[in-house]
């Protein structure tokens, strides 16, 4: 299995970059490439199993998008074959139609994957949590953020919200799917955090390995999908 | 109308003041509040001292606001400062207020303000600091702080012209905040260089600011504090002013070259951090006109707060006690990091770093977690770590993750039963890490352990 961490110099904000590791312990026979943001992408020409891309700065998420959108039908041709593609934080943003910087009075045209717009306000940072399944999983997630996602996203989300927002506050769908794309909102650890889906993304991407750390993982994971279920602790 | 409102904002600020001190209350918050209730730009109209200091930054700002507070007092100034309330804008009027008459005018002949990152916006423009201290600006609260770009923004957006930089030279964001500031000195240390610099877990700059391309270092102490320089455009860390050029832990000195000449002063605490909080106090002193004698007078009677740190004896243990702000990676890693290299063997960590109020019907982002490096953690003197607190799960497998052998840990989630673990037969060297706000469980814990020490239990 080929897995490809894209950025994690910059893309790798609020622990993103740790799903890597988590990964790499998990899965000790894959072959991991790491690609620099001044290297061209593993993917633009080969065929990897798994691509993670992280959050990253505002200015960050321009960038890329410069970088990536002359690539667009590659991109697309990756998710098309079934490619598991997983995009936390603001890199779920990359796969809008358009994204738009309130703040600095600025947008740019987005990887067109999906019919919805991303807005930042720098001036609203948003905090919270995450509640969701996907394909018979409970995932368990955080969220911080200054940007909400707007569109309709009832026939392409990647969780369908047991608690907490969607994509936006209206929303009870979080991020969006297409195949093995999945783009969430939530923070880094995802993978971490949820060792059942860790294993599904594994599946997915041909493998049948366990999560690493599978026992102190489960029993993380289960005492905060108790108090995520527990109605008491606020969202 | 904006005066008639402010001296309202002033008489009722003042009267919350008075009814909280009646009250044996804290007043360093409610009576600022109270103020900007009523006049937005209630700062904006105070008669400030002659020499208004701010410091911000990351790491380290209330270590510096509360060592120049205290040596300027030491030296005969009288100090407006905020050390002991709220960094906030309201923290920032409550102080101001507290120390003005009845017309707004100060009666201290120095303000020192500690100001939290995310205030600059609404305290710069109306305070108009003469100097802003910056120690360092990295990662810090994924929930209110972001990223280093959006702190690099509002605190470049903030700041006048005229205000006077006094900034560290060995991080190269921080070095380069508000470009509009020509006025500008930096501090930094040159003492203890590292001969190889490790890859640093994480690095906030990692491309060029000027040119893009990857910045090279010439060493790094950690993350991305060091002199860097790009090997493109040619940009690099700036010459430094104020540069520590020898640290002697053993005699607790630092020496600094102050203007070419090299001084010699108490070393408070030999932790990294501090000597670069300690650099920048120098710097800043300096800069407002102390001379060597009146500083090297300060250090000499100066000393961490005890709420920071602090060191007990209790029968055969020797503890110690660190403050490490949970939610925030890089202060929490220097804790580790710390906790590994003092009291060289078989020793104990207990850890109680779990964020209090996202604990209270909550449950609490453990994101932080990950961009902290727990691989100091994994040293070999560590014999013994016991996680506490609710997320002693997420703790643990952070760790295992960074590699820190799963049969060292011990999990309580009780923090009030985490003592009762420490086996005394085994340790001598006991190490406590807790969360700024869990200042009630370390007092609680200070007491446990000297009863236990003691076998008065």
């Amino acid at each position: 299995m080929k897995i490809e961490l894209l950025f994690p110099e910059v893309c790798g904000l609020y622990g993103d970059a740790q799903n890597y590791e988590y990964l790499k312990k998990s899965l000790p026979d894959a072959e991991f490439i790491v690609t620099d943001f001044l290297s061209t992408p593993y993917f633009f020409e080969k065929d990897p199993d798994i691509i993670c891309i992280g959050s990253m700065s505002e200015e960050m998420q321009r960038k890329v998008l410069d970088k990536f959108r002359p690539r667009k039908d590659r991109i697309n041709e990756l998710i098309e074959k079934g490619t598991v593609i997983l995009a936390t934080g603001n890199a779920a943003e990359l796969f809008c139609e358009k994204i738009e910087y309130i703040t600095e009075k600025k947008e740019t045209e987005g990887l067109g994957v999906f019919p919805l717009t991303a807005k930042t306000d720098l001036f609203k940072r948003y905090n919270g949590k995450v509640l969701g399944e996907c394909d018979g999983i409970e995932i368990v997630g955080f969220r911080a953020q200054f940007s909400f996602i707007y569109g309709d996203n009832s026939d392409c989300f990647f969780l369908k919200m047991i608690r907490g927002d969607g994509i936006n506050k209206e929303s009870g769908f979080e991020g969006m799917r297409k195949n093995n794309l999945m783009c969430t909102t939530c923070l880094g650890p995802i993978l971490p955090l949820n060792p059942l889906f860790t294993e599904y993304i594994i599946s997915l991407a041909g493998g049948s390995e366990k999560a690493a750390f599978r026992e102190e993982a489960m029993s993380a994971y289960e005492k905060r999908l108790a108090e995520f279920h527990d109605p008491k602790v606020k969202f | 109308m904006k005066k008639i409102r402010f001296f309202i904002a002033l008489m009722a600020a003042k009267l919350a003041r008075f009814l909280l001190k009646l009250l044996g209350r804290n007043a360093s918050y409610l009576p600022g509040e109270v103020a900007l209730k009523i006049s937005k730009d209630f700062l904006g109209h105070l008669k400030l001292p002659e020499t208004v200091i701010c410091v911000t930054g990351t790491n380290g700002k209330t270590t510096v606001s509360n060592l120049l507070t205290s040596i300027l007092a030491k030296n005969g100034y009288s100090v407006t400062n905020n050390s002991f309330g709220s960094n906030v804008q309201a923290g920032v009027a409550a102080a101001l207020l507290a120390d003005s008459n009845i017309f707004g005018k100060s009666k201290k002949d120095i303000a020192v303000l500690e100001v939290d990152e995310r205030s600059s916006l609404l305290v710069y423009p109306y305070i108009n600091p003469d100097y802003l201290v910056v120690n360092n600006i990295m990662r810090d609260s994924i929930k209110r702080n972001a990223h280093t770009g959006f702190i690099d923004y509002i605190i470049s957006s903030a700041l006048p012209e005229k205000t006077k930089l006094v900034l560290n030279g060995d991080d190269m964001i921080t070095s380069n905040l508000a470009p509009q500031c020509k006025n500008r000195t930096y501090f930094g240390l040159d003492a203890e260089k590292p001969e190889v610099s490790e890859k640093p877990f994480l690095s906030d700059i990692v491309y060029c600011p000027e040119c893009g391309a990857l910045l090279e270092s010439e060493y790094l102490r950690y993350n991305h504090i060091g002199r860097m320089y790009c090997p493109s455009c040619g940009k690099k860390s700036p010459e430094r002013d104020y540069l520590c050029t020898d640290v002697d832990r053993e005699n607790s000195t630092f020496t600094v070259s102050l203007k070419g000449k090299e001084h010699t002063f108490n070393l408070i605490n030999d932790n990294i951090v501090n000597i670069f909080n300690f650099t920048g106090a120098i710097a800043i002193l300096s800069e407002i006109g102390l001379s060597v004698s009146q500083i090297e007078k300060g250090f000499s009677q100066s000393e961490i707060v005890k709420s920071r740190f602090d060191t007990l004896k209790a029968g055969k243990l020797d503890v110690t006690f660190i403050m490490a702000k949970g939610q925030n990676p890089i202060a929490c890693a220097r804790c580790f990091s710390y906790a590994a290299s003092i009291q060289k063997e078989n020793k104990l960590l207990l850890i109680d770093i779990d964020d209090l109020h996202d604990n209270i019907n909550e449950s609490e982002s453990t994101c932080w977690l990950y961009d902290c490096d727990y691989s100091y953690l994994a040293d070999d003197s560590i014999s013994e770590i016991i996680f506490t607190g609710p997320r002693c799960r997420d703790q643990l497998l952070r760790a295992v993750l960074a590699g820190v052998d799963k049969n060292k840990i011990i999990l309580e989630p009780d923090v009030s039963k985490a003592v009762d673990l420490i086996d005394t037969e085994k340790y001598k060297d006991v190490i406590v890490l807790y969360e700024l706000y869990r200042q009630p469980d370390a007092d609680k814990m200070k007491i446990q352990i000297k009863n236990l020490g003691e076998g008065t239990k």
